[in-house]
């Protein structure tokens, strides 16, 4: 017994100076794929306040991103912990803040992998004015969704929307800082300006909605699906138009380890992958009241395969 | 007289008894005199006008090589990354502020610490500015200075106990506080900092004593101000009138104009002027209009917050030309009439004279070398923008990069925040300034917050290879360079001056240096171990002239690096207090010889 309680304490003692320590280097620790999974959890970076995808709900963090970092802590057999993100100005901020050096006041708070990373090769090897490769200190991998633009309107204020033509005359929210909040205040030659109503996030411009103080709002398509579930009660649509002069339309988004943390990546690739081929990823944005489409990357291989056989 | 609860009072003498050097309370008229009074430093600015001009002539031209290093305080810990406060001084101690929320009290004398205070910063707190703090302000028994959650913290000043902190905005919403406060007429007044989260600047004024808000002025045009009475607030008419004039839609909702740098306060018009950041969102092609309040100087009544002028350097800024920069009040005289101007440097390149009493424009003139974006001032002191000098809309250019466009003064600005100094023997203006350009494109592929955007890239570059940095004399009457000091790096310090002839100002190569006034020429060098980009001051005690300055490199140059990171990527950070003197016997031998 005595032997224990020494032990129990020398390991204490140890422990204190482990962490001691990483205290006195103030710099993110190095999380590979073996300590991940020595220490037996797993940080799983997820944005803040960002229905539908990882946010808050009585205390406990809910979303679809949430239930993804779940199974894959799951599927490397570890703890999922929560590791929230405020969005900086920039994704290359998120990244560095986040993923690979962590943020100058608390430099010691790092993801593993970070969730909702867009996957596309030409941002990943983006170079800066002197020639450096912008991101090179993260590997963008495992893309398991595609996101797209999406317009809901209230069909008490407009008959449907064919074009965005209709927003010349109807009042439409968007979040501030957004290619949406960009499009609506400069497309058509700014005809859409001064419809065009600010709010803080898409939940608030559909409370503005409601309030009728806006016909529409436009957003990501999980976002506007999910505010309308919340809003079922007002038959709220969501429209089907498209969005002429739009630059990005769709795009794929995935994951992100530090560059040094590869093993952490294939790993987290794998379960990813096969969650996506077998249905699982759909049923868990199903189960959310959203609508799925798989990755373009997906859409391009497995069409390689139909073809091949 | 004031009236103070009876409860305080009582702590306040209690603590008097207690400290042994018999520290007294700073006045009203201590700081609306403090630019006379050479004893101490008890505003930010050295005199609420912000000239930054000392008529002690101790040290001068003829002795400043012998000024020497009497001691240097260490802030501390890791926390380094740019010291850009100024100290204040009041009977023998020193209060300063250092990067990340702290402050603290040193004996002036030997530079032993009195007491330190660390904000406690919320987890997860993303400062829009970096982690610096310019300084802070004293008032009766209190030092008070603001945080990067944009708190106001007041502390007792001879023991650095907290005795009130008051939230002025939500760090969670974007805001952030960097600059010092000032005190007018027995308010404590504060502008935000803010980044590009859709935040609406403001101008406010507290009661010193308790932290109770007095006044609030949004600086953007359709916003209402409100005064509050018996911690009611009562509507006190909406900035600009109405919303909408000069800008599209709802853009006035979250139109920016942050009051980042703070400002200073003219007794003789009775006026506070503050400067606004750049309007929000970053693209000016979305907003087409003057976008008022933001990148202009505004005259503030400090009474209730009203505005009474505003001048506007930039209209519907497109290049992140902040109006921010420091107006000061001066005087001058012309055909045996004295104008009550004041002057500022600002971002975009030019530099200002305007009648402090209206704000009308009396002239302006380019004080950097070469600005591509305007082709000059019209008679009313507005730009006129260059064909093809405004960034292209992104819009526009869509999954392409597109060709860049070249802006001088870069970002960064022919002058940044720190603050330039006005010598009364001189009439000259010392501006400490910066030449650079910068590319601007449109980024082809660009993403934020897990959906596709639509950014812009841009880089920043030296314009000369030999300098970046450039010390100017500039004299405000003719708009003439009457000497220059070129420095490698950027100069990123605030200046000063004295009726000795001398100005002084810190470089990023780590040097306080003290120049001849009227010649420029350099006549001391210090090195003080890293980056000087804190403003100094100097001050009398037993008889000996000081000088002090905060040294620790830091602040937005490294943050930003571009073509400029080459030169400036292997200085070190800091955070030391320097404190020199001129020995009474060398300063005796002067007199002697004189």
């Amino acid at each position: 017994m005595l032997l224990i309680r020494c032990f129990t304490a020398l390991l204490l003692v140890m422990s204190t100076f482990a962490n001691a320590n990483e205290l006195v280097l103030e710099r993110a620790p190095e999380r590979t794929y073996d300590i991940v999974i020595e220490s037996g959890y797993l940080n799983v970076g997820v944005y803040r306040d960002f229905p539908p995808y990882s946010y808050e709900k009585d205390g406990k963090p809910v979303g679809v991103d949430i239930d993804i970092g779940k199974r894959i802590a799951e599927g490397l057999g570890v703890e999922f912990r929560i590791h929230w993100i405020i969005p900086d100005e920039t994704l290359e901020d998120d990244l560095r803040n986040n993923v690979w050096k962590g943020h100058y006041l608390a430099k010691r708070r790092i993801a593993d992998v970070m969730m909702r990373v867009p996957y596309d090769k030409q941002y990943a090897y983006m170079r800066d004015s002197t020639g450096e490769v912008i991101n090179d200190q993260v590997v963008m991998f495992g893309p398991y969704h595609q996101e797209q633009w999406q317009i809901a309107y209230d069909p008490n204020d407009i008959d449907s929307v064919g074009t965005m033509a209709v927003f010349q005359y109807h009042p439409i929210g968007v979040e501030i800082d957004t290619l949406p909040e960009t499009y609506l205040t400069s497309a058509f030659g700014g005809r859409l300006r001064d419809k065009t109503h600010h709010f803080a996030n898409i939940g608030q411009a559909f409370q503005a909605m409601e309030a009728g103080e806006v016909s529409a709002v436009m957003g990501m398509r999980a976002e506007i699906d999910h505010e309308l579930g919340i809003h079922s009660e007002h038959g709220f649509v969501a429209a089907s138009n498209g969005f002429p002069g739009m630059g990005k339309q769709v795009w794929d988004v995935g994951m992100a380890v530090k560059h040094t943390h590869r093993q952490l990546g294939y790993a987290i690739e794998e379960i990813v992958d096969r969650m996506v081929r077998e249905g699982e990823m759909a049923e868990i944005f199903e189960r959310h009241g959203l609508r799925y489409s798989m990755p373009g990357f997906y859409e391009e291989i497995l069409n390689d395969v139909d073809e091949d056989s | 007289m004031r009236l103070k609860p009876i409860g305080r009072q009582f702590a306040v003498s209690a603590i008097a008894l207690a400290v042994s050097f018999g520290a007294h309370a700073v006045t009203d008229e201590d700081i609306m005199n403090d630019h006379n009074t050479v004893a101490d430093v008890v505003s930010h600015g050295m005199g609420l006008q912000g000239q930054r001009y000392s008529s002690l002539d101790i040290l001068n031209t003829d002795n400043v090589e012998s000024l020497q290093p009497v001691w240097a305080f260490s802030f501390g810990s890791e926390k380094m990354r740019g010291q850009e406060s100024q100290p204040l001084i009041k009977d023998g101690v020193m209060y300063i502020t250092a990067s990340y929320s702290r402050a603290y009290a040193i004996d002036a004398r030997t530079g032993e610490e009195i007491w330190q205070y660390e904000a406690r910063l919320p987890d997860g707190i993303m400062p829009c500015c970096d982690v610096i703090n310019r300084g802070g302000a004293l008032y009766d028994d209190l030092f008070i200075f603001a945080t990067l959650d944009a708190k106001l913290v007041a502390l007792n000043k001879d023991t650095g106990k907290v005795v009130w902190i008051k939230q002025v905005a939500d760090y969670r919403e974007g805001y952030s506080i960097t600059a010092a406060p000032i005190i007018v007429k027995g308010k404590l007044i504060t502008g935000v900092s803010g980044g590009e989260f859709g935040i609406v600047g403001k101008v406010e004024a507290y009661d010193p004593n308790t932290g109770d808000k007095l006044w609030t002025r949004p600086t953007v045009e359709g916003h209402m101000g409100y005064v509050y009475q018996d911690g009611e607030a009562i509507e006190y008419g909406i900035s600009g009138g109405e919303a909408g004039k000069t800008w599209p839609g709802d853009m006035w909702k979250t139109g920016g104009a942050a009051t980042w740098l703070g400002g200073t306060y003219d007794p003789e018009t009775d006026s506070l002027f503050f400067g606004t950041g750049n309007p929000a969102p970053w693209n000016s092609h979305l907003r087409p209009g003057d976008n008022l309040f933001s990148s202009s100087r505004l005259a503030i009544d400090p009474d209730d917050g009203s505005i009474k002028w505003h001048f506007q350097t930039t209209p519907n800024d497109g290049w992140d030309y902040d109006g921010v920069n420091e107006l000061i009040s001066f005087e001058y005289e012309e055909n045996g009439e004295v104008i009550k101007a004041a002057a500022t440097a600002d971002r975009n390149g030019f530099f200002y004279v305007l009648d402090r009493t209206d704000g009308s424009f009396i002239r302006g003139f380019p004080f950097v070398d070469e600005i591509t974006w305007a082709e000059g001032l019209d008679d009313n002191g507005r730009p006129i923008f260059s064909d093809g000098g405004r960034p292209g809309n992104p819009v526009d250019a869509q999954g392409e990069k597109g060709e860049p466009v070249l802006a001088q003064p870069a970002f960064l600005g022919g002058k940044n925040w720190m603050p330039m100094a006005y010598n009364q023997e001189t009439g000259l203006f010392y501006v400490p300034s910066n030449e650079w350009a910068m590319d601007i494109w449109n980024e082809p592929v660009s993403y934020k917050k897990g959906a596709a955007y639509l950014g812009a890239g841009f880089t920043i570059k030296p314009a000369n290879e030999e300098y970046i940095g450039v010390l100017r004399a500039i004299d405000p009457k003719t708009g003439e360079e009457v000497w220059r000091h070129e420095n490698r790096a950027p100069l990123w310090g605030g200046v000063m001056t004295t009726a000795g002839n001398l100005v002084f100002t810190g470089t990023p190569e780590g040097y306080l240096k003290a120049f001849d006034a009227r010649t420029g020429e350099e006549l001391y060098r210090f090195n003080t171990g890293s980056g000087v980009v804190g403003t100094p001051i100097t001050w009398t005690m037993d008889g000996e002239q000081y000088v002090s300055v905060a040294s620790g490199w830091g602040g937005a140059v490294p943050l930003w690096g571009g073509e400029v990171a080459r030169v400036v990527k292997d200085f070190n950070q800091g955070g030391m207090l320097w404190t020199f003197k001129l020995p009474r016997d060398v300063a005796d031998r002067d007199v002697a010889s004189r």
